[in-house]
């Protein structure tokens, strides 16, 4: 163990000169439409690629160019990154990373985590991971058992590890990092187990701790101070982390964070959302339970929060809100706008001035009876009061369920046609609140759940949102939760997976089904797209079907069990009638003759 | 006074929320390359205070249950331990107690579907079905995930959770293995789900396998 270390470190030093040079500007290099630099793109999440060799005519000759498998066949929820020719992979647990030549497939290095194996036993929602994170000349991993990992991109020589949380806390990581001014930002996964949410900040030549910025817990904790401006009252006071709980319960109270960070950097702002207040049962936790369910807005270089939102106070359903939030300027009311676009898990379209926090516009879209909206003046959501989960009620029918109408998977924007295009699921269910004791390391939930189908007996949707007429531009209903990311190109293709083994390619302005792909396993993957040395472009997801929903399939869980994988079971059922699990890489590119006669490129929009 | 054990080692758990914080603050943080570390990423246990005799098989019969179907030499002396409380009527119902105030629920699901950890409803135990390997799955754990509960649980509470696994668990069918289809439909059944109704015989309560649809309840 000790040599390997070593090794690794005389192998840094000396690449050492390669990495000194000028220093890359990550924002620019996600500029570059050949690349593919960070797991959503680009700093505002859009995840378009400006590439438009492929389009609406010709991506009905798209076809299998390589193919590579990660070993092992959990859900395959990553993002690959292309940096130059080179393409990163991250496995599953126990998170592998390989590194392929873009254009061919070779095998250029594996990297492999000596992590434990008791992580798998504490992570809620299958062994995944959403990504890895790339800056000068390294590339970041965080595995399951909570070791953030810099990597020599070149070698795959480890350079630092630095361990930011516990298992035995029921603490594991889940989520990409994102690498913003040469600080690493990780989050922590474990809502489901009792842990204290929080960021985690680390210098990227070190891998030194710089902050800690928790969710939960004093302003001191929180990292609010004088800079903090919330639009709405309801989240101005001292402490509200700390009092909005009962007693201590903030300790436990979740709030994990385990989607995904973007940033402007023109406000030099740093966004991303936090999960549920743990336990489930919200009879335990009486109060707004900050801040938990919120949008933070923080400075980068110092933590410092400057506005928040808390989407849900005292979330009822497991309705976190870590979506994505999609950085766009937007013509409103006749003046263009800095806003970001939240989809939220509660079933609401949000569209917040991403400088000060105020919510603009927040709209349903999919079937929403858990709220009756919300009050714009407050800024509160407005809870269905019927459907209240006093203790050991059996709340029948509830909407959106607890992943609900749109959990980690994420959109995509294309500034052509100014549409986010939204892959999600359409799913109610029935939810019974029990007590729940606090054991360190064991799920702390208190919920019986049984999801199912919504109305009309669909389970999924992959749909185009114009956030400025506030609807549906168009929509394709799905059979199954649409559990994989967007991809959206210059080419006016968006491009999705579903979980029953189909990827597929539609016209970004009609919804037309263009292409279709029968993989190996079903898709809950990001797609990407990115130019190969050979001048032609791809486009890659993974195939493996898993997370949450998909665990029914790769995993020993029982289909007969409604209420198994947290209630996920009721509503998947039947889903190993339709995959196994899988572990496939897929690489496509339409012929090369094809290619060289694609049109010129088209208008800049 | 064995209900008494396990009550008081929660109620110790609920009063102490601070326990949860890490005490590991000085071992987090730092790059940990370079340090010794054991494989979990702990600090390596130290001998236990009262050292305990390295073979005490033969006084400890559970010693001698293997978890594996193959013995080299054809030797197969494993010994018939059962569950002391298999005559006990109530185990299974102050088990389902012990499921849910432990957190197992959290893990294996209600009715023991599985989840985070493996299901216990259809009678695939990786660790061996015998009420022997269920008590040391529990006592032990198991290194993909399974916590060991041994220091935490009296030997009575573990008992009894090893009866209501016995009891959730699918009776054997008359076929070696089972058949996955949408046309015929197969599974045909499902559970009655929890919500509805709690009991230590799941199986003794389906009904039509509903595809991701509602339950035949709603």
């Amino acid at each position: 163990m000790r040599s390997t270390v070593l090794f690794a470190s005389l192998a840094g030093l000396a690449l050492a000169p390669s990495l000194a040079g000028a220093q890359e500007d990550l924002q620019k290099l996600s500029q570059d439409p050949k690349q593919w630099v960070m797991a959503s793109r680009d700093y505002a999440n859009t995840r378009f690629s400006p590439l438009d060799q492929i389009n609406a005519s010709n991506v009905g000759k798209l076809q299998v160019a390589w193919t590579f498998s990660t070993g092992v066949p959990r859900g395959q929820e990553a993002a690959p990154l292309i940096i130059g020719d080179t393409m990163y992979v991250i496995s599953p647990f126990p998170n592998k990373v390989f590194a392929l030549d873009a254009t061919t497939g070779d095998l250029k290095w594996t990297y492999v985590p000596d992590q434990t194996r008791a992580a798998q036993g504490v992570a809620c929602c299958d062994v995944v991971t959403r990504g890895i994170a790339y800056d000068n000349g390294r590339i970041f991993l965080v595995t399951l058992d909570n070791h953030v990992i810099a990597l020599d991109a070149k070698t795959g020589f480890e350079q630092w590890a630095t361990k930011t949380g516990d298992i035995n806390l029921g603490e594991t990581t889940t989520s990409a990092p994102l690498v913003v001014k040469g600080k690493v930002f990780v989050g922590i996964s474990g809502g489901e187990l009792g842990i204290r949410g929080r960021i985690t900040a680390l210098d990227e030549k070190s891998g030194k701790i710089d902050y800690i910025a928790y969710s939960t817990g004093p302003d001191k904790d929180v990292l609010i101070g004088p800079d903090f401006k919330p639009f709405y009252d309801f989240m101005k006071g001292k402490d509200l982390g700390v009092s909005t709980w009962p007693p201590d319960a903030w300790k436990i109270g979740g709030a994990s964070v385990w989607g995904w960070f973007s940033y402007d950097p023109q406000l030099n702002l740093l966004y991303y959302g936090t999960a549920n207040p743990g336990p489930w049962n919200s009879n335990q936790r009486p109060g707004d339970n900050m801040w938990s369910s919120t949008d933070f807005a923080r400075d980068p270089d110092n933590g410092q929060a400057h506005w928040a939102y808390q989407f849900s106070p005292h979330d009822l359903w497991d309705h976190d809100e870590i979506n994505e939030n999609v950085l766009v300027d937007l013509e409103l009311g006749g003046k263009s706008r800095k806003v970001l676009i939240h989809p939220g898990r509660n079933g609401y379209m949000y569209v917040i001035d991403r400088q000060t926090g105020e919510v603009i516009s927040a709209d349903p879209y999919d079937t929403v009876n858990a709220y009756k909206g919300i009050d714009l003046k407050t800024g509160r959501i407005i809870p269905n009061e019927e459907l209240k989960p006093d203790l050991n009620r059996n709340v029948r029918n509830v909407c959106p369920a607890s992943p609900g109408a749109k959990d980690w998977q994420p959109t995509a924007w294309s500034p052509r046609t100014k549409l986010l295009y939204v892959p999600h699921q359409h799913l109610c269910m029935n939810f019974k609140t029990s007590e729940v004791g606090y054991i360190a390391g064991t799920p702390y939930v208190g919920a019986t759940v049984d999801m199912f189908a919504g109305p009309g007996g669909y389970r999924g949707e992959f749909m185009a949102w114009d956030p400025v007429q506030r609807k549906k531009v168009w929509s394709i209903k799905e059979n199954l939760p649409v559990w994989s990311g967007a991809l959206v190109t210059a080419g006016d293709v968006a491009f999705y997976g579903a979980m029953d083994r189909w990827f597929k390619a539609v016209d970004a302005k009609t919804g037309k089904l263009l292409w279709q792909f029968h993989g190996g396993s079903g898709f809950i993957g990001q797609p990407v797209s990115y130019q190969g040395s050979d001048g032609r472009q791809y486009v890659a997801i993974l195939a493996g079907v898993g997370g949450w929903p998909g665990v029914v399939a790769n995993y020993q869980v029982d289909p007969r069990v409604r209420n198994a994988a947290l209630g996920f079971a009721g509503a998947t059922q039947d889903l190993p009638s339709y995959t196994e699990g899988g572990a496939e890489l897929l690489v496509f590119s339409i012929p090369k003759e094809e290619a060289s006669a694609a049109p010129p490129p088209q208008p800049k929009p | 006074m064995k209900r008494w054990a396990s009550s008081a080692t929660l109620v110790l758990l609920l009063s102490s929320p601070a326990l949860a914080q890490p005490d590991t603050d000085k071992e987090m943080g730092m790059p940990v390359g370079s340090s010794v570390r054991s494989e979990s990423g702990l600090p390596l246990i130290q001998a236990t205070p009262g050292a305990v005799a390295p073979s005490s098989a033969s006084a400890n019969p559970i010693l001698h249950v293997p978890v594996t179907d193959l013995h080299p030499g054809n030797v197969n002396f494993a010994p018939r331990i059962d569950n002391p409380l298999a005559d006990d009527p109530n185990a299974a119902t102050r088990g389902m107690r012990d499921f849910i105030q432990f957190n197992c629920v959290g893990c294996h699901a209600p009715n023991g579907g599985g989840g985070m950890g493996p299901s216990l409803s259809d009678r695939r135990f990786i660790y061996g079905a015998a009420p022997p390997n269920i008590f040391l799955s529990i006592y032990q754990g198991r290194p993909n995930g399974m916590p060991a509960w041994g220091e935490m649980l009296p030997e009575s509470t573990i008992w009894e959770l090893v009866s209501y696994v016995q009891s959730i668990t699918h009776p054997s069918g008359p076929n070696f293995g089972k058949t996955i289809s949408r046309s015929p439909l197969s599974p045909k059944v499902q559970q009655t789900p929890a919500e509805f109704l709690q009991t230590t015989d799941p199986w003794g309560f389906t009904e039509a396998f509903s595809s991701g649809q509602p339950p035949n309840g709603d």
